[in-house]
């Protein structure tokens, strides 16, 4: 070959090797770019593709009564989640079929949830029954992106159903979510109502969360690193009741078919031992998926029985209020326990007559609460007069809200000179007001928990414990037990004073001409007082009934009204008696002719904790690992 | 005995093709490992070692006999091509291939190496200088024939593969800087008008100082210029008249990320994959991307992802090194073979290796549309192997005897 040619070779060999060199370089320069400059980003992307986030569900705290029954306990739910950004929208249709449930009710959860995390599953449906979950799970391959957790949902041991001391827990709604803030996403379920709403932070527990690899279709190929980097939920605090669930159940039973209300106290500390609103619901219906029928129905029932009548109402007391005035007449020396009055039956006040229910002729002030002689106390009421009434009241805790721990609760209402001026004017209301007043009607409202501290205070001789139906904690993380602290108070009157009213109480229970005989519990004195409150919608009066037993060192005291019914010694009355009953023996015992009151020791039923039990994982959660049906 | 070795073996290349077709095993082993396509290994294995059976024949074919076979083989292989289009089997939307038995063979691929020997034996031919316009017209034809009936099945990466081969072989079969201008200034045009105007103006600016640079004679300068821009502004006709499936077509060609679930999602996730690779890999088999299928049917054109995500930057550039020595070291070959079929043969196999190479990879990263090329040696499948391989055992016999007239 010529010279010439060989000179072309070599030019043309280096230019074709400088080709290859400068496409390698930017090859090379690319790598560096991708491998080395945003590798960070590229390595954030890959596990984004490839790492699951699933939160796993805490288990819910659970709930004791006073001795150490389990009474609310958790089992598994499973609960079907889409992830939405492998979720392909045209299998809506198909799923919505599935699982029985809207179209649009679908996209609605999952467009909610998107906006939240495309990567994080969002709840689509809780509590599937079996069926559904097989379904689901057959069709893993063709649905990309549907999943199911196990939760726990309530579940409930006892007889009774408790649902409004108890409350439920529900799926958070949108003003709760923004309400709670950070730890709740949307499809959680949260306590909403009682001990469940207002203990919720203790109940809840803390997320966990367990990271998967999941491959192209999303489905779990398996741990991320062996695991190491999950992070276990921390099961929710348990609580200690001060309730006795037999008492709970006893006394629902008696309000069957009845509207009203009855909570029983431990007058030595305000723990509640009973706490019934009448007409009330399967607290079971909550615990899974409250289909929204079911929902509507209870808040459109014209019975309210979704409405806390314990604690929610603002009822007139009737006659059990009497005792108010004869405190406040007594510790303001206005009249002396001996003074009488002479019952005709009626009381003329101008031209308006206040009637009576009988005529008891002379009566003192232990009589008159024994007979609950309204003339005594119309006379009583003008002498001692409005405002040392309204006082006397406020002592004992009425007006304002009680300080029980379960959110919803009514002040009522307890009139004084300057709320009737603001009300009506300094000329719109006259002294006419107070003989009804005097009798606990007319503008006057109290709630039964109000009534029940009441009595409670009554048995204890002024001293007032905060009501509660939560006495300790038990820390799952710690392993501590918290004892909750409540406020504790005294009323100061006049030994004398306790005396007289106490045993005007004790009268109308034990005595002949008491009105409330049908509380008299064999073997045991107790004390109370009937009140019939006027409706003023017309109907039948409320019955009221508070008491409580035994006289000395009482164990029990009770606030019994059921609307509609007519007299309180008819129909409250008897009810507390089978309460007193059923706490201090252990049932009731009024219809057994063998019972025998003097072999028949009182029942203790103090409070108690049972040691730490470590309950089986699997009767709540069935273990992660677990979660997917083979 | 290592020197006589030396004289008549390269060992050089030898020892970086083995060394690429151990990673590319390596890869294809990790990128069906548990994914379902264990059988792919297997076979991948066979097809290595019929390869190296086919290298090794070739390597031993007398000089003579290649020169000889050259315009047959080609003829044979066009007729090849006719036929897969008359009786092929239709594979992802595009008819390439025979079936034989539980094989199937890819007739386009070893067409690369017909076309390359064809246009070896044109170019070595008397008084075939390229400067003649009727003798650059006979070789665009030899190539074009091939692109055509590919195109037809429609199989656009290998077409390209086609053409990026042919303007080094243009280069160095003595064609003038002009000449390789007014090949590609067409193709240019037309690419860049289908992107846009913008890209479209900017590309004829660019060309006509090129143009304007090398002081051609006028009337040719205008010819190649006012060709480039017809062409150009035809495009959006022709476009228009396509059907739509063929328009899609293009549109993903030119623009992958407007198909985030088709071929751009492929280059997103093989981005991602080498991307999170860092300096150092995720480890053998640890690569999440290609542990857990993020890229589909990875072993085949999208391999280069498994060294970069599990091997990291090191890895990547390892591959990287081996292919950069292996195509110098085919560059170098056409400048020390004596023939002048010789040497176009050897610059012919390594710049469609290096096409395919520069394609494959840059691909890979992003930096070129998703084209359905494999990557030489690594890719798993075996028409493109026993090609690749044969290529190899034509390039080793060209060593042997290069020094003969």
């Amino acid at each position: 070959m010529a010279i010439q040619e060989d000179i072309h070779l070599y030019q043309r060999r280096r230019t074709l090797y400088g080709v290859i060199g400068v496409l390698f370089l930017l090859l090379l320069g690319r790598l560096y770019q991708l491998q080395l400059l945003y590798s960070e980003e590229y390595g954030k992307k890959s596990e984004e593709n490839s790492i699951r986030t699933i939160p796993r569900e805490p288990v819910r705290g659970y709930l004791y009564d006073r001795t150490g029954r389990l009474v609310v306990d958790n089992r598994p739910a499973f609960t079907v989640t889409i992830m939405p950004f492998e979720f392909d929208v045209r299998n809506t249709h198909r799923l919505a079929d599935m699982l029985g449930m809207e179209e649009a009710d679908l996209l609605d959860r999952l467009r909610q949830g998107e906006a939240y995390s495309r990567f994080q599953p969002v709840k689509v449906k809780r509590d599937v029954d079996f069926r559904t979950l097989s379904a689901v799970e057959e069709n893993r391959q063709t649905l990309p992106g549907v999943d199911y957790q196990v939760e726990s949902k309530r579940f409930y041991t006892t007889r009774a159903v408790a649902s409004h001391i108890l409350g439920y827990t529900k799926e958070v709604s949108g003003g709760q979510l923004r309400q709670l803030g950070e730890g709740y996403t949307q499809g959680d379920v949260v306590g909403s109502a009682g001990l469940e709403g207002r203990y919720e932070r203790a109940l809840r527990g803390i997320k966990g969360a367990e990271l998967s690899l999941v491959d192209v279709r999303g489905q779990v190929v398996g741990s991320f690193e062996g695991g190491r980097n999950n992070v276990p939920s921390v099961e929710g605090n348990d609580l200690y009741l001060t309730m006795d669930f037999d008492l709970q159940a006893l006394a629902e039973s008696l309000f069957t078919g009845r509207r009203g209300a009855l909570v029983a106290l431990d007058p030595r500390d305000g723990g509640i031992l009973a706490l019934v609103s009448k007409p009330d619901y399967d607290l079971s219906i909550f615990s899974g998926v409250t289909p929204p029928e079911v929902w509507r129905g209870l808040n459109a029932d014209p019975e309210r029985p979704l409405f806390n009548r314990a604690t929610l109402t603002r009822y007139p007391p009737g006659s059990t209020y009497k005792m108010i005035l004869a405190v406040a007449a007594l510790e303001r020396g206005v009249v002396s326990p001996e003074w009488r009055v002479q019952c005709g039956g009626s009381f003329r006040m101008g031209n308006k007559v206040f009637k009576d229910l009988h005529v008891h002729g002379s009566v003192n002030m232990t009589e008159a609460i024994q007979r609950s002689c309204n003339v005594y106390f119309y006379n009583l009421m003008l002498k001692v007069g409005l405002d040392d009434w309204s006082r006397t009241g406020a002592e004992f805790g009425f007006g304002k809200p009680t300080g029980i721990d379960i959110a919803e609760e009514n002040p009522g209402l307890l009139p004084s000179t300057a709320f009737m001026n603001r009300r009506y004017g300094e000329k719109g209301w006259t002294r006419g007001f107070l003989p009804s007043l005097g009798i606990g009607q007319g503008e006057l409202g109290v709630s039964p928990i109000q009534m029940a501290c009441y009595a409670a205070a009554l048995a204890n001789r002024g001293l007032s414990h905060q009501p509660h139906a939560v006495f300790a904690v038990r820390d799952k993380t710690g392993g501590g037990i918290d004892t909750v602290r409540y406020a504790t108070r005294r009323i100061r009157l006049a030994e004398r004073t306790w005396d007289v009213v106490r045993e005007g109480m004790r009268r109308v229970v034990m005595e002949p001409g008491g009105t409330a005989g049908l509380a008299r519990v064999r073997g045991i004195q107790a004390a109370g007082k009937t009140g019939t409150a006027q409706n003023p919608h017309g109907i039948k009066d409320h019955s009221w009934f508070i008491g409580f037993a035994p006289y000395e060192n009482p164990r029990i005291a009770i606030a019994v009204m059921m609307e509609n019914v007519g007299y309180g010694g008819s129909f409250a009355a008897p009810i507390a008696g089978m309460c007193f009953e059923q706490y201090l023996y252990g049932r009731v015992v009024r219809n057994d002719p063998s019972f025998d009151p003097a072999s028949t020791p009182m029942r203790r039923l103090e409070q108690r904790i049972p040691p730490a039990q470590s309950r089986p994982a699997g009767s709540a959660h069935a273990p992660a690992s677990a979660g997917r049906a083979p | 005995m290592i020197g006589y070795l030396k004289e008549y073996l390269d060992i050089r290349m030898l020892a970086t093709v083995l060394g690429l077709l151990g990673c590319g095993l390596v890869c294809v082993y990790s990128a069906t490992y548990d994914a379902g396509a264990s059988d792919i290994l297997r076979r991948q294995l066979l097809y290595a070692a019929a390869g190296t059976g086919v290298m090794l024949a070739a390597l031993l074919l007398p000089p003579r006999f290649l020169t000889f076979i050259s315009y047959p083989a080609y003829f044979a292989s066009i007729l090849l091509l006719v036929s897969v289009l008359l009786l092929g089997k239709t594979v992802s939307g595009s008819t390439s291939w025979f079936n034989l038995g539980a094989f199937r063979v890819q007739p386009s691929e070893f067409t690369k190496i017909t076309t390359v020997m064809a246009l070896a034996a044109f170019l070595s031919g008397r008084g075939t200088e390229l400067g003649s316009f009727r003798n650059l017209a006979i070789a665009s034809g030899i190539v074009l024939l091939p692109v055509a009936l590919i195109m037809k099945q429609p199989d656009t990466g290998t077409a390209i593969i086609y053409l990026a081969m042919f303007i080094p072989l243009l280069y160095w079969g003595g064609a003038g800087r002009f000449t390789l201008l007014a090949i590609a200034a067409p193709c240019v045009a037309a690419l860049t008008a289908l992107v846009g105007i913008t890209p479209f103006l900017i590309a004829v600016t660019v060309l006509g100082i090129l143009i304007y640079l090398m002081k051609e004679h006028r009337i040719a300068a205008a010819a190649v210029f006012s060709f480039s821009v017809l062409i150009g502004i035809s495009v959006q006709t022709v476009y228009n008249g396509l059907k739509p499936y063929q328009q899609k077509r293009i549109d993903t060609f030119l623009n992958p990320g407007a198909d985030p679930l088709g071929a751009g999602y492929n280059v997103l996730q093989s981005k991602v994959a080498i991307g999170s690779g860092g300096l150092f890999g995720k480890g053998y088999l640890k690569g999440t991307q290609t542990q857990l299928n993020f890229i589909p049917e990875q072993w085949t054109d999208f391999i280069f992802c498994v060294p970069g995500e599990e091997f990291g930057f090191v890895g990547a550039t390892l591959v990287l090194a081996l292919f950069f020595l292996f195509l110098t070291r085919g560059v170098w070959l056409g400048s020390a073979v004596k023939t002048r079929y010789g040497s176009v043969l050897a610059i012919g196999l390594t710049s469609v290796i290096g096409a395919h190479v520069f394609i494959n990879i840059g691909m890979a990263v992003g930096l070129l549309p998703v084209i359905g090329v494999p990557l030489p040696f690594m890719s798993y499948g075996g028409s493109a192997l026993l090609t690749n391989m044969a290529a190899v055992g034509l390039l080793l016999n060209l060593y042997a005897h290069r020094k003969e007239h």
